[in-house]
């Protein structure tokens, strides 16, 4: 039971953290990122349809990464130099994301919500399937993919990547005072360009892992508000990755946890609801004790 | 041998109609401290826009190391070795002072490129040979936001000369600092100096530049009037100069005795909200026909005084008006009550910028006969009410309706005093009030404040000019990390009152 509850709070957390570090470093820039949601749901359908016509999940993959990064570009581009503002755009972004793909699906393949395609190909298990056998942590090593691993690297790359790298630095400073970056002789509205198409490239591979994880279709539910859940993910943390990547696996084990009980028959939607629930409560007592601790 | 390091021959620039600058000449020659005074308006920032290449003159041209130079941009003038620290520093306050020093210019092993590994031990030891060079202790770790001000000011000027700034620009920076750390930043500017860096300070203090200037240019209407080494000239010449010819207007200062408490503050404390300074009980009084001035380094609780007295943030502890209790009332019944508040932020807590002149005057008397009717707005009465207002205190405008913003600082602070004084409330609770106001109009606002004074009214006026404080006050309290740390006659010695400015825990 806890074994197979931890496999599966791994493998569910994944694109949330993914979603998160992309928002974290995005925010750290100045820019909130309210349409990672928008990125992923669009990364998942580009991984799905160039899984099923390669037949290869690298190229999946990718081609996601890259459709997220050149979305979050123009996205910021519309909020750098056009100078909209970065929640207005966001939900934007989120509704036409939305919008778009249900009239594609219609258009191409004539199916409402649902996208099922021949021959998509699964993201690879790294290890071999004899490690399962290993008590408590067995499953969980199992079901290890590369994303999943590539996630976690983030997490312990990117204190390094922002503290210590020059871009790193520009980032932290652009979000925290652009002018002093402009006055230093760079260009912020670049600076914020460079985080936000990160946060495009990260959401585009949270979307792949979403869709390639295990059934390989896609469904215009099917990031179901990660991407919010990733946006409350880096505020709790506040924009620190490892407290970051804590509320990601916090996310992902209640949400384990609410499928499994579902097994044992208590109401499903109900239970559906509680991961988010849980979120919401966590994130008004951080707030109140930050609150009085501000006192 | 270089005659000019900066200069300006001949420039002129406009801005539409406006002729900010009509041909200004100026000659700094290298490593002397050279003072700009004027007054507000007078075309100073334009002028310094244009040394720095973010603004091209419409005639005339700069001159860099003798030679004629237009700056293609402000970077170009960076690469000429001309650097400017601003009013409000560049620093990014989540940041630390290295983070800082370094930000833009990043010191790297191997290869550069964006994702090269900064060299923080390099950077360190570069920061703290600086340091040593113009003789400032730092630490360089520390959050820049939470450092004191003036070691702030000092790395903005050691990140410049880092970057090779060899012309180094300073716009008012004094304004921010206590007369102590006034000192140091003069003795470290005479430092700089003296190992070859050639320095253009902008001021409006007399006083400053005779302390610390080799030679002063006086700029008036956008043109330079005067310009003489100041062993040659003397405090009252550069002030005639400034103002036109003649010394400026003084607002005569008789003090009469008090009367009875207006005021009285029993033991009010107010905790800490955000990034405000806690207030630690504090007591005082202010008594009818006097005004306390209330002295201190900036952020050292004066804001949060005046707002927790005017109830705009919570606070324990007593606070009465003539005798009525005023604790834990809002703003609006503090002011029914009696209290008249002048913002030290004008612009955004005095005025309503967007809006006219008369809505801004009247605004506070839309309720009540005659301007508030029901429900219904008399706009004869409330132009009526307004133009009896501004006429009182003589602002300068255009029409009634034009925007406040129209006007000029002195006439804009000059609506905001005839707002609040306008029911004769026992109780005026001011905040820099000639803060960006024209020598002329400092001295109608000193006019007002004593007028008001002598009609028996209270003052409590919180100010970061002591000479201001000096010539208004009847007494200073002096405020330091929250709490009153003393009190002092008006004509107190300067150097004592600037002691108890930055007495332990001082920011």
């Amino acid at each position: 039971m806890i074994e197979q509850i931890a496999a599966a709070a791994i493998l569910l957390t994944t694109p949330i953290l993914m979603a998160a570090m992309g928002g974290l470093v995005n925010r750290q820039g100045g820019i909130v990122n309210i349409a990672l949601e928008a990125k992923m749901l669009i990364g998942a359908y580009v991984a799905v349809v160039v899984s099923s016509a390669s037949g290869s999940w690298m190229l999946a993959v990718l081609a996601a990464a890259l459709v997220g990064t050149v979305i979050g570009w123009l996205f910021s581009l519309t909020i750098t130099r056009l100078g909209a503002n970065m929640i207005i755009a966001g939900l934007g972004l989120n509704v036409l994301a939305a919008g778009a793909l249900g009239f594609v699906m219609t258009i191409l393949y004539g199916s409402s919500g649902t996208l099922r395609l021949p021959d998509t190909v699964l993201l690879p298990r790294l290890l071999p399937e004899g490690v399962s056998q290993i008590p408590l942590i067995g499953r969980m090593l199992a079901g290890l993919d590369p994303l999943t691993v590539l996630a976690w690297v983030s997490v312990a790359a990117l204190p390094f990547l922002l503290g210590s790298t020059r871009i790193g630095l520009w980032i932290r400073a652009t979000g925290n005072a652009a002018q002093v970056v402009r006055s230093v002789g760079l260009r912020p509205a670049l600076v914020q360009d460079v985080s936000t198409a990160f946060a495009g490239f990260f959401s585009g591979l949270a979307g792949a892992h979403l869709a390639l994880y295990s059934i390989g279709i896609f469904n215009e539910g099917l990031t179901a508000g990660r991407g919010f859940i990733a946006l409350a993910a880096f505020y709790f943390g506040r924009n620190r990755p490892w407290p970051t990547a804590a509320a990601c696996l916090l996310f992902g084990i209640l949400d384990a946890a609410q499928i499994r009980m579902q097994t044992v028959g208590l109401p499903p939607r109900l239970m559906g609801a509680l991961p988010y629930l849980m979120v919401l409560a966590i994130l008004v007592l951080t707030q109140m004790r930050s609150l009085r601790r501000a006192k | 041998m270089t005659a000019i390091a900066l200069g300006a021959s001949h420039v002129w620039k406009s801005y539409g109609r406006v002729q900010a600058n009509r041909d200004i000449t100026l000659a700094v020659a290298p490593a002397e401290i050279h003072a700009i005074v004027g007054e507000n308006g007078a075309g100073k920032s334009t002028l310094m826009r244009i040394l720095q290449g973010i603004e091209r003159p419409d005639r005339g041209h700069v001159i860099v190391n003798d030679q004629k130079t237009e700056f293609s941009g402000p970077a170009e003038a960076l690469a000429c070795g001309i650097g400017m620290v601003h009013q409000e520093f560049m620093l990014a306050p989540d940041l630390s002072l290295l983070e800082n020093l370094v930000l833009g210019d990043e010191p790297v092993r191997g290869r550069g490129g964006p994702l090269a590994r900064i060299d923080w031990a390099a950077a360190e030891a570069q920061g703290r040979e600086l340091a040593d060079r113009i003789g400032i202790e730092v630490d360089w770790h520390r959050r820049s936001g939470s450092a004191p001000v003036h070691i702030q000011q000092f790395v903005e000027i050691i990140r410049l000369l880092r970057r090779g700034t060899r012309i180094l620009i300073l716009d008012e920076p004094t304004a921010v600092l206590a007369p102590q750390q006034v000192n140091e930043l003069f003795d470290l500017l005479r430092r700089i100096r003296a190992d070859g860096t050639t320095i253009l300070f902008i001021s409006h203090k007399i006083r400053e530049v005779t302390a610390l200037a080799d030679r002063v240019t006086v700029i008036r209407q956008g043109a330079t009037v005067f310009s003489a080494a100041l062993t040659e000239t003397s405090a009252d010449e550069i002030a005639s100069h400034i103002v036109d010819g003649t010394p400026p207007p003084r607002a005569a200062s008789e003090r009469g005795a008090p009367g009875d408490g207006v005021l009285e503050v029993r033991g009010l404390s107010a905790l800490s909200v955000e990034k405000s300074r806690q207030l630690r009980d504090i007591s005082f009084t202010v008594r009818a026909g006097e005004i306390v001035g209330l002295a201190g380094v900036a952020g050292n609780g004066q804001v949060e005084l005046m707002e927790a007295l005017f109830g705009l943030i919570r606070s324990t502890g007593s606070v009465h008006l003539n005798g009525t209790d005023l604790s834990g009332l809002r703003p609006d019944r503090r002011r029914a009550a009696g209290i008249g508040f002048i913002s030290a932020d004008r612009g955004q807590e005095g005025l309503a910028l967007a809006a006219s002149i008369e809505d801004n005057v009247i605004a506070g008397s839309q309720r009540q006969p005659p301007i508030g009717k029901g429900w219904w707005l008399s706009r004869r009465a409330l132009r009526r009410v307004a133009l009896d207002r501004l006429g009182r205190l003589s602002v300068r405008y255009g029409a009634a309706r034009d925007k406040v913003s129209s006007l000029s600082g002195g006439n804009q602070q000059r609506v905001v005093f005839a707002r609040e004084t306008a029911g004769t409330p026992p109780l005026l609770l001011v905040s820099q009030p000639t803060r960006g106001v024209d020598l002329n109009g400092i001295a109608a606002i000193h006019a007002i404040l004593l007028d008001f004074r002598a009609r028996g009214g209270a003052v409590l006026l919180a100010s970061e000019e002591l000479d201001e404080l000096q010539i208004l006050s009847d007494r200073i309290l002096v405020m330091v990390d929250g709490r009153i740390a003393g009190e002092l006659a008006a004509d107190a010695d300067r150097g004592e009152i600037g002691r108890m400015m930055v007495m332990e825990g001082a920011a």
